[in-house]
């Protein structure tokens, strides 16, 4: 598998940070703040109680320079910290929570808030960065999520799951570490709202002011990085298509490219 | 034959009249012995006899003596005349006559000694008129008599009759319903008219067909054939919609009379009412045209709405567009994502991503006929689209397609659609260059078109008012979330606003307009998916989003669910002369007190013209019923006008002739006579002596008895009084007195 190179990124970036002060941030277009409006893509992080909930906020800079690199998807780099009482909360697209530790349960009005998101067509994607199973953040996200959804349980996606082929055909899970080889989600009908990861996926996406990612991924290094790009890709475009693929057209172009 | 008796009735009991004879015997026995000595015993028992006899004749009046006369009668029987005037009695009749009825009313009239003139001079007679009904006829109205209506059932039309009547005489060509299992008990001498030897014809006796189908499947019709005299030849049996031939079969006659089914089929590739026939050409010689076609009318409808979507790129409201169309079984939704346009670097070899082939060309010239709607979202057609695309896109709006635009920032700089034939179709002008307005905020609100029209008048269950007032409607649509960003378009003077931005100028968001036989509609703005989540956060459900879309497609689609009326039609078809009812239902966002009320219906017949109709509210909120009585056969339209819409059905009227099968049939009136004990006859029989021969079978026969007292005779006072007048003139001669 041939691999993205990321180098690239950081000297195209870097350039334009040397050109950008050079210029006085005069490239820096206003729409490009967070004002911003919602057609451009952006990530809205969910602000909580207790726990560390911004363990990679230098994340979304390059995988959103990658989205637009790559797709059609136009981006905005600059994230938007929100907490379950925005008033905006139901109109952002797609819904990001990280952290490592513990966090304070939802309030019951916080809960019923998230589920109603969640239910009628609202996006989240969780995860835990701290690198290993079963510490603080993941065992409360998953009593949290247990208590939202009590029917639907947090599963394991299948490797056919429109996530794995929104864009690009994943075979492997990157991230920073490698804890699980596959996402989780909550799925109700055709639709996950929820997907969850322990990957670590920003911790790899993560990158400084100068272009140089701030962590090592292990033990798969760029290759494991490349995927973690294109599985958060692969998230992005599915929150914004669904069960696209599993439309009926595009099964034998799949199937094919599969058996290559 | 007299049969006299006498009969006794005593006034007193018998033996107080024993008792008093035997006192009279024994006053004329001593009466005897004190005569003896003074006149003899000849004289004394002469005169003693005398006495004898009046006591003997007063004491007989005491038992009251009566002389009863009996006399026996005939009784002629009544004789009803059945004359059949069913349509088949016009048919041509035997020779030198112009219909069966008229050779049955030659039967009764004509000829020497007229059949009629000479069973009135035997029998009581009356004369009855069979059809769909029984009717007494007077002779003077015999020569007016015409041949209509259906064929009478005369099992029922002879319980009428058999209570009064010994005898039945049917003049018929046989086709009348008939019950073999239930007889009535009143024997049926028949006459046929008519000659089955003679008649040559070719019907459609029956069609079966669907009276609705799915557009692009092969609909079946099975016509059943049946021919008389026409042995040996071929046939073309004909399926049209108006003038156009839509399929034709041949079928073989091989025997007379004969009956065959031919399947015809064919798929129906527009929907909406197709009004077809079947036909069999006019062969030489056939007595009956007017049976060889059959009306009949079929609704195509889509099986399922099919929708190819093209979005400009992945995004919130294609999600939430797709959501609300794959979640709906009646629709096939087939949608293109642009994930990758030609600017963006892939960083994978191709069997690593999942990116299709963009199939423009299969699509735009060659599917495209196969969709009813085609949504563009936030798409930039050049990068894709050739010109004859776009000349094909038009041509689909113009042949009945919808076609929906949805807005968003690729659409800036007009989208290159202005100046193609898509802009022709477009409900909108692009007026500016920079058209896509970002961070604007704007609500929108219901423009006056918007309150009424069937998109955006949602029903009060979503808009939660409870007056039916269109301020809850406005209002309601005020509440929704501002738009993040929209397209600032000009409705072209041809279009229609429905809804529009709320702050500043009132640019419009939604407009729809027509095109040829088709569509379009512009919605100007990708955050309509607000509406959704908005409405959610607010507590109030994602309804109104859903009903919103669902309306969009229903509209550009034509789908007749949107139809703001709906009539339904008897399940078989109507007959001439008999009332056809109609129930008609008004959707219930028309319910509104502003459009209540506003209802009309017409009727046109098959030559467009205006027949007399009735409406009727039936009690029930919205609901209608119809009614026109047709006056003759072939395919009816029938328009309902309301304030809020119209709608037009059409429906077969069977015509009095259609289907009809006039061939003599004696065997059936042979039938007829035989399980009543009658007796079949023909023109040739001697008609009037075969009836009364038959008719003495039924002769019926009564006894007079008449009752006279002895006492109320004169003449036999005048003989009692006799014996005491004698008696009295012996005494006196013989010196007694």
């Amino acid at each position: 598998m041939r691999t993205p190179s990321l180098n690239r990124y950081s000297r195209r970036n870097f350039l334009s940070l040397g050109l950008g002060l050079a210029a006085g941030f005069c490239f820096l277009s206003p729409k490009s703040l967070l004002s911003a409006s919602f057609p451009h893509f952006f990530f809205a992080q969910l602000k909580y109680r207790g726990g560390e909930w911004d363990p990679n906020p230098q994340f979304a800079e390059a995988i959103i320079e990658e989205l637009e690199l790559r797709t059609s998807i136009d981006g905005v780099k600059e994230r938007r910290v929100t907490t379950l009482s925005d008033p905006d909360l139901f109109f952002y697209p797609f819904l990001y929570m990280a952290g490592k530790y513990e966090f304070d349960p939802f309030t019951p009005q916080e809960g019923e808030t998230l589920k109603r998101l969640l239910s009628y067509g609202g996006f989240l994607f969780a995860e835990d960065t701290a690198g290993a199973k079963g510490f603080g953040f993941d065992q409360t996200f998953r009593r949290e999520m247990k208590k939202l959804f009590p029917d639907h349980e947090l599963r394991r996606l299948p490797l056919d799951h429109s996530v794995y082929q929104s864009f690009y055909l994943i075979e492997s899970i990157g991230g920073r570490q490698k804890v699980n080889p596959y996402l989780e989600g909550i799925t109700i009908d055709n639709w996950t709202p929820v997907i969850y990861s322990q990957n670590d996926l920003s911790g790899a996406w993560s990158r400084d002011k100068f272009g140089k990612w701030i962590n090592e991924c292990l033990p798969g290094g760029e290759v494991q990085r490349s995927a973690a790009f294109k599985l958060g890709i692969n998230i992005i475009v599915y929150s914004l298509t669904s069960d696209y693929k599993k439309d009926v057209i595009h099964h034998p172009f799949i199937k094919r490219r599969q058996t290559l | 034959m007299n049969l006299d008796q006498m009969t006794i009735a005593p006034v007193f009991s018998l033996w107080l009249i024993l008792l008093l004879f035997s006192l009279g015997v024994v006053s004329v026995v001593i009466q005897y012995r004190l005569m003896l000595g003074r006149l003899g015993h000849s004289r004394a028992l002469w005169l003693c006899l005398l006495r004898l006899g009046a006591i003997f004749f007063l004491i007989a009046f005491a038992l009251n003596p009566s002389l009863v006369t009996k006399k026996e009668h005939k009784v002629s029987p009544a004789i009803a005349i059945l004359l059949d005037t069913s349509q088949s009695m016009g048919q041509p009749g035997g020779p030198g006559k112009v219909s069966r009825l008229e050779e049955a009313k030659a039967l009764l009239t004509e000829g020497r000694n007229p059949l009629l003139k000479s069973l009135n001079e035997r029998f009581e007679v009356r004369l009855y008129g069979v059809g769909e009904s029984l009717r007494t006829i007077e002779v003077k109205e015999l020569g007016d008599l015409k041949a209509h209506g259906k064929n009478g059932n005369l099992s029922e039309i002879l319980k009428e009759l058999r209570a009064n009547y010994t005898l039945a005489l049917l003049l018929s060509d046989g086709n009348l319903k008939w019950n073999e299992g239930q007889p009535p008990n009143l024997p049926i001498i028949t006459l046929p008219v008519g000659n089955p030897g003679e008649y040559k014809d070719i019907l459609i006796k029956a069609v079966k067909a669907p009276s609705l189908a799915f557009r692009g499947r092969e609909v079946m019709i099975d016509a059943t054939i049946k021919s008389y005299g026409y042995t040996g030849l071929t046939l073309p049996v004909l399926l049209k919609e108006g003038n156009k031939l839509i399929t034709a079969k041949n079928t073989h006659i091989n025997a007379s009379p004969s009956e065959v089914t031919v399947s015809l089929s064919f798929t129906p590739d527009e929907v909406g009412q197709k009004n077809l026939s079947i036909s069999i050409p006019q062969q030489v010689g056939e007595s009956l045209v007017s049976n060889n076609s059959v009306n009949l009318s079929v609704k195509v409808v889509r099986d399922k709405i099919r929708i190819l979507m093209v979005s400009g790129n992945p995004s919130m409201n294609y999600r939430f567009m797709r959501t609300v169309l794959k979640n709906d079984p009646s629709i096939d939704l087939l949608s293109f994502v642009i994930l990758r346009t030609p600017s963006d670097i892939l960083n994978v070899p191709t069997h690593e991503q999942s990116l299709i082939p963009f199939p423009v060309e299969t699509l735009f010239s060659k599917e495209i006929k196969n969709f009813d709607l085609l949504i563009f979202d936030n798409f930039k057609y050049p990068l894709y689209l050739s010109p004859h695309h776009l000349e094909s896109i038009r041509e689909f709006v113009r042949g009945g397609g919808g076609f929906a635009m949805i807005g968003g920032p690729n659409l800036v700089n007009e989208g290159g659609y202005a100046v193609s034939p898509i802009g022709e179709i477009l409900p909108i002008r692009f007026v500016e260059k920079e058209d896509y307005q970002r961070d604007s905020k704007a609500g929108v609100r219901l423009s006056r078109a918007g309150v009424l029209h069937p998109i955006t008048r949602l029903s009060s269950d979503l808009t939660g008012d409870v007056t039916g007032d269109d301020a809850d409607r406005l209002n309601f649509w005020r509440e929704m979330p501002p738009l993040d960003g929209f397209n600032l378009l000009e409705a072209k003077s041809s279009a229609t606003v429905l809804l529009e931005s709320g702050d500043g100028i009132p640019w419009p968001i939604l407009t729809v307009s027509s095109y040829g036989n088709g569509r379009a509609l512009v919605l100007a703005t990708d955050y309509s998916w607000k509406w959704d989540m908005g409405m959610v956060a607010k507590g109030k459900g994602n309804h109104a989003y859903l009903r919103l879309v669902d309306r969009m497609v229903r509209w550009l689609t034509k789908d007749a669910s949107m139809d703001s009326v709906q009539i339904a039609l008897p399940e078989s078809t109507g007959s001439v002369g008999q009332e056809i009812e109609v129930r008609i239902k008004l959707r219930e966002e028309d319910l509104s007190p502003n459009l209540r009320s506003v209802v009309s219906f017409s009727v046109f017949n098959p030559d467009g013209l205006r027949v007399e109709s009735k409406l009727k509210p039936t009690g029930q909120p919205g609901e209608y019923l119809g009614s026109f009585l047709p006056q003759k056969g072939g395919i009816y339209k029938l328009k309902v006008e309301t304030s809020a819409g119209n709608l037009e059905e059409s429906m077969v009227v069977t015509g009095l002739l259609e289907s009809l099968d006039a061939s003599p049939n004696h065997e059936q009136l042979k039938k007829v006579s035989t399980s009543t004990g009658g007796k079949f006859l023909s023109t040739s029989d001697d008609l009037l002596r075969e009836i009364e021969n038959y008719s003495r079978k039924g002769e019926s026969r009564f006894i007079e008895e008449k009752q006279s007292s002895v006492w109320a005779s004169p003449f036999v006072m005048i003989f009692v009084l006799g014996f005491f007048i004698l008696e009295w003139y012996f005494r006196r001669r013989w010196g007694l007195v």
